[in-house]
């Protein structure tokens, strides 16, 4: 049994907050994907489940057992260090069995070989073994570094960041590995990342964390979706999303529509939207679209906001492109790569009232999205 | 790193290269002419000045003199012995000062260094009247005490940085593999600041092997160490010059040869870890 | 709602885990007390000395009265104590000024990769490595009017009968020399693994931007030197102020008192005359100096490595 509950947990480094009361629980054999930038405490949480670091208050229990007394050593932990962690004066087979001949283990050489052997060549490594660690490629270390955590066989996996330092075609590869090894392992798994596509495609769910707080707890879909808050929503996706300031109009009946970027181009809201925003009374909105929901439109499109082409990055299959709309605002779009544009040409795009997210502007929360998405034409 | 000094092509080169002789020459000099002067016989040592034929009595004068081979074998027990518990106490400390945060480390660790601040006459003084009552004045443990002001600092800081260079992650790797604290040092972190033991051992052992002023006062007439039986050499009425040359070299040699070896992490050593080598 | 704070640490914790929290709060110092036990008994005699400075012990009998800071006054009034402090600071100040600057140079010149530079940094380390007092000892032989080799160049210009350390007028002279020779392969081994590890980048800027060499010098590499010539500077002022050994091996204070540092002058009072209330107040004094000396170059020090680790 490894669920794991924290409770409450703060942690200080000096006068710096690292943690503020952070309460989450993981359901075992959950891959969590834990997501924020740097310094939002990933480390830090990571570290105190491990037991490296102790709380200045909280607690945290694995497979309901309260841990907070106990020595990183009895808590049955694996955890794969950003900067890997191997002991430079052993080679690749003395790193792997180093747990396996501690006093918590105490297994005889031949289980040892059979053991370190078996998950060497599930890590692809076991023409390596007899290597010294500092003639291995990043790559390599880091499969090192997950091999010397699988052989213990733990109750609960720590992974943080472990693929930031590979190259990006690297990255990716490993991460469909580490996707099929995941089936595998069946063992509750915490995942700290600041890639937001890792998150999406490893994580059973997504906790978001930043400045030390849980900003939200759900899974992939509805953090991208749904993200709780716009705080959310600008670090969840890439290019990052456009928050407009946006106006509420009645347009007959229980009907809205939006108005944005001080043009007089109505955009009518889904009636489940208008249901949630009457119900919440809210009447200052913000509303956030991805840069992949802004469509180019063809010109004397009525439905289209005008904008002027402010910048254009070409990147093989799309390109994101910058657009300058009528009240200045910058709104960002990723579109097909096979059009040129040109800089300070005159352009006009639309966008689907289905896939905008409505954030209440003073709270700064989520408020409403459409569950239904519409047919384009 | 090049010409940060506008040094102007083959002129400047043939001028720093001349310079530099000269210095070498100021080095070196000395200490040839001290080698010299101990392979002179007392018959040449006042008429020529390069050209004589060498001889070996010298030396052997020099360990026949009363005292002075045990003199070197003082000098030899009396550092190891020091340095060895330099070590022992001072690895652990230099580990906590290293890898842990807690309140009053820098003090601490300042205070170790200011050790070397206090004149050693200073010391001298009230030690010898204490180690009298004690009847530590003419003993080996009386001289390996003292000397743990000289090798203590010296093992502690250059060590706290060799632990400090460690990543913590390390430490947090080991801890989670199933070791517990002590056994992470023993089988982790003392084998990677091994070079840093080595260089702080043969510089600690350096440093008192050179000592003088401890070793004058409470080494008394039987304990004496070879640096301070060589300075008698010069002070008896009829001055063999050969003697005092071959038993100044026969004193260097340690020091000399022992430098050859950790040059290496010899910045390091000398700055007591404030400047990495 | 959270309760632990900065000011108040731990709250909330479960008793196993604020067990487990103290426990690794006390390692370090449980870790450290085996060397404090050492080193306080090494101690004990300074504070055995200060105490001394307040009574009229000598070393001829055990008894002794309190006499309160008279020792002090007397040795604070006498005028050979400040000339022993003139001599101490004099002998300190120009054998490490001497030491500082020949030394930068040499590691400027040396650094340089060839077959000669690469052996002089091998032999640049054997003056070091030689007991200050068998320096001295060298430097008496190759002064020597009688077997020293130094008489026969010197008698090529006429100075054939310098007399070096017997010579009232040039003794603190030759006492610097020797501690020159000893000393400034220190400053120049620490100079030149600071200047290996200089950042190229910024000299590549200012040659592109065109800086002259004096420029560069100034502006670049004195602040990025900085942190090592300060621990140069300390290590050297808190060693030639208190240095004994190279002095009493040559000159034993003299000719008269020319040479006489605190630190030869307080053993002179100690161990023949045993006169311990002459001895222990200069040695204090000494003392303070060396520390305050020491505790703001360090300070100097901590500055200009935070500024030199931003310059880069």
């Amino acid at each position: 049994m490894a669920s794991v509950e924290l409770q409450g947990l703060t942690k200080y480094y000096n006068k710096r907050r690292a943690l503020e009361n952070l309460s989450l629980d993981i359901h075992d054999n959950e891959f969590l994907a834990v997501f924020g930038p740097a310094g939002a405490g990933k480390t830090t949480m990571l570290s105190l489940i491990a037991g490296i670091a102790t709380p200045n208050s909280g607690t945290i229990k694995i497979g309901g057992r309260e841990i907070g007394g106990l020595a990183p050593a009895d808590r049955n932990v694996a955890m794969v260090f950003e900067s890997y962690a191997l002991y430079s004066q052993f080679n690749v087979y003395d790193n792997m069995a180093f747990p396996l001949r501690s006093p918590k283990f105490k297994l005889p050489e031949d289980k040892i070989k059979e053991r370190v052997t078996h998950h060497a060549k599930v890590m692809r490594i076991d023409h390596l073994l007899e290597r010294p660690i500092q003639a291995l490629s990043n790559g390599q270390r880091q499969r090192t570094a997950l091999g010397r955590a699988l052989v213990r066989n733990p109750d609960l996996f720590l992974l943080d960041e472990p693929l930031s330092h590979l190259s990006a075609n690297l990255r990716h590869s490993m991460r469909v590995e580490l996707k099929e090894m995941r089936t595998q392992l069946g063992t509750t798994t915490i995942y700290a990342t600041h890639d937001y596509r890792e998150a999406m495609s490893l994580g059973d769910r997504v906790a978001m964390l930043n400045g030390g707080h849980l900003l939200q707890l759900a899974s992939p879909d509805d953090v991208y979706f749904r993200p709780a808050s716009i705080d959310v929503a600008k670090f969840f996706g890439d290019p990052e999303v456009n928050i407009l300031d946006a106006k509420l109009k009645s347009s007959g009946g229980s009907k809205l529509s939006l108005h944005m970027l001080e043009e007089n181009i109505p955009l009518p809201l889904p009636p489940d939207v208008v249901q949630v925003l009457n119900e919440k009374h809210t009447s200052k909105i913000q509303v956030g679209v991805r840069p992949p929901d802004v469509r180019i439109a063809r010109e004397g499109d009525k439905q289209a906001f005008h904008a002027t082409i402010y910048s254009f990055e070409p990147l093989g299959t799309r390109s994101i492109l910058t657009l300058k709309a009528v009240d200045g605002s910058l709104v960002r779009a990723l579109v097909d790569g096979h059009q040129t544009f040109e800089m300070d040409r005159r352009t006009q795009f639309r966008i689907d009232p289905h896939l905008l997210i409505i954030f209440d502007a003073e709270s700064q929360r989520f408020l409403a999205r459409s569950a239904e998405f519409s047919e384009e034409p | 790193m090049d010409s940060n000094k506008g040094i102007f092509g083959l002129f400047g080169s043939i001028l720093r290269n001349f310079v530099l002789f000269l210095y070498a020459l100021f080095v070196l000099f000395p200490l040839i002419w001290m080698v010299i002067l101990s392979l002179k016989p007392d018959e040449h040592m006042v008429t020529t000045t390069f050209i004589f034929s060498p001889t070996l009595e010298n030396f052997r004068a020099v360990f026949g003199q009363e005292g002075f081979l045990r003199s070197l074998w003082n000098n030899l027990v009396v550092s190891s012995l020091a340095v060895g518990l330099s070590l022992v106490v001072g690895v652990p400390a230099a580990y906590a000062l290293g890898r842990y945060q807690f309140k009053g480390r820098e003090e601490i660790a300042f205070t170790f260094l200011s050790f070397r601040f206090v004149p050693e006459i200073l010391i001298i003084i009230p030690l010898y009247l204490i180690y009298q009552k004690l009847g530590l004045i003419e003993s080996v443990s009386g001289l390996v005490w003292v000397y743990q002001l000289i090798s203590l600092p010296l093992l502690i800081w250059i060590l706290r940085g060799f632990f400090e260079d460690i990543s913590p992650d390390i430490e947090g790797a080991a801890q989670l593999d199933g070791y517990s604290w002590w056994q992470v040092f023993f089988k982790i972190l003392l084998p990677m600041v091994k070079p840093g033991i080595v260089a702080a051992t043969l510089l600690g052992f350096i440093l008192c092997w050179n000592s003088f002023t401890f070793a004058l006062q409470l080494g008394g007439a039987s304990m004496q160490t070879s640096t301070v039986s060589t300075t008698r050499f010069l002070a008896s009425d009829t001055v063999h010059y050969g003697w005092v040359a071959a038993a100044a070299l026969l004193s260097s040699l340690p020091g000399v040869i022992l430098a050859l070896l950790i040059q290496k992490h010899l910045v390091r050593g000398l700055s007591f870890g404030a400047v990495k080598g | 709602m959270s309760t632990a704070s900065p000011t108040q640490p731990r709250a909330n914790l479960s008793a196993s885990g604020k067990k487990y929290a103290r426990q690794k709060a006390l390692r370090p110092y449980l870790v450290l007390a085996p060397s404090f036990l050492l080193t306080i008994g090494i101690l004990i005699p300074f504070f055995v000395a200060i105490f001394y400075s307040f009574t009229d012990l000598t070393l001829r009998s055990p008894e002794y009265e309190m006499v309160g800071f008279k020792n002090f006054v007397d040795t604070f009034t006498n005028p050979d104590f400040w000339h022993s402090v003139g001599v101490t600071v004099r002998y300190a100040f120009f054998a490490t000024a001497v030491e500082m600057v020949l030394g930068m140079f040499i590691a400027l010149l040396l650094n340089h990769e060839s077959a000669f530079s690469r052996f002089l940094r091998l032999i640049l380390i054997f003056p070091l490595m030689i007991a200050p007092v068998i320096g001295a000892l060298i430097w008496l032989l190759i002064t020597n009017p009688t077997v020293g080799i130094l008489r026969v160049p010197l008698g090529w210009i006429g100075l054939g009968d310098f007399r070096w350390s017997a010579d009232p007028d040039w003794a603190l002279f030759s006492l610097v020399i020797i501690d020159v020779w000893i000393y400034t392969p220190f400053v120049v081994i620490l100079v030149l693994a600071g200047l290996r590890s200089l950042p190229k980048a910024p000299y590549e800027a200012a040659l592109i931007d065109g800086g002259s060499a004096w420029f560069v010098y100034k502006n670049l590499t004195l602040p990025m030197l900085a942190p090592v010539l300060l621990i140069a500077l300390v290590f050297r002022m808190m060693t030639s102020l208190q240095e004994f050994g190279i002095i009493f091996a040559t000159t034993k204070g003299g000719p008269g008192d020319r040479t006489l540092s605190v630190a030869v002058a307080s053993y002179n009072e100690a161990f023949p005359y045993y006169n311990l209330s002459g001895a222990i107040p200069m040695l204090l004094f000494l003392w303070f100096m060396i520390y305050v000396v020491c505790f703001i170059l360090i300070g100097f020090w901590r500055k200009a490595q935070k500024a030199a680790s931003g310059a880069v």
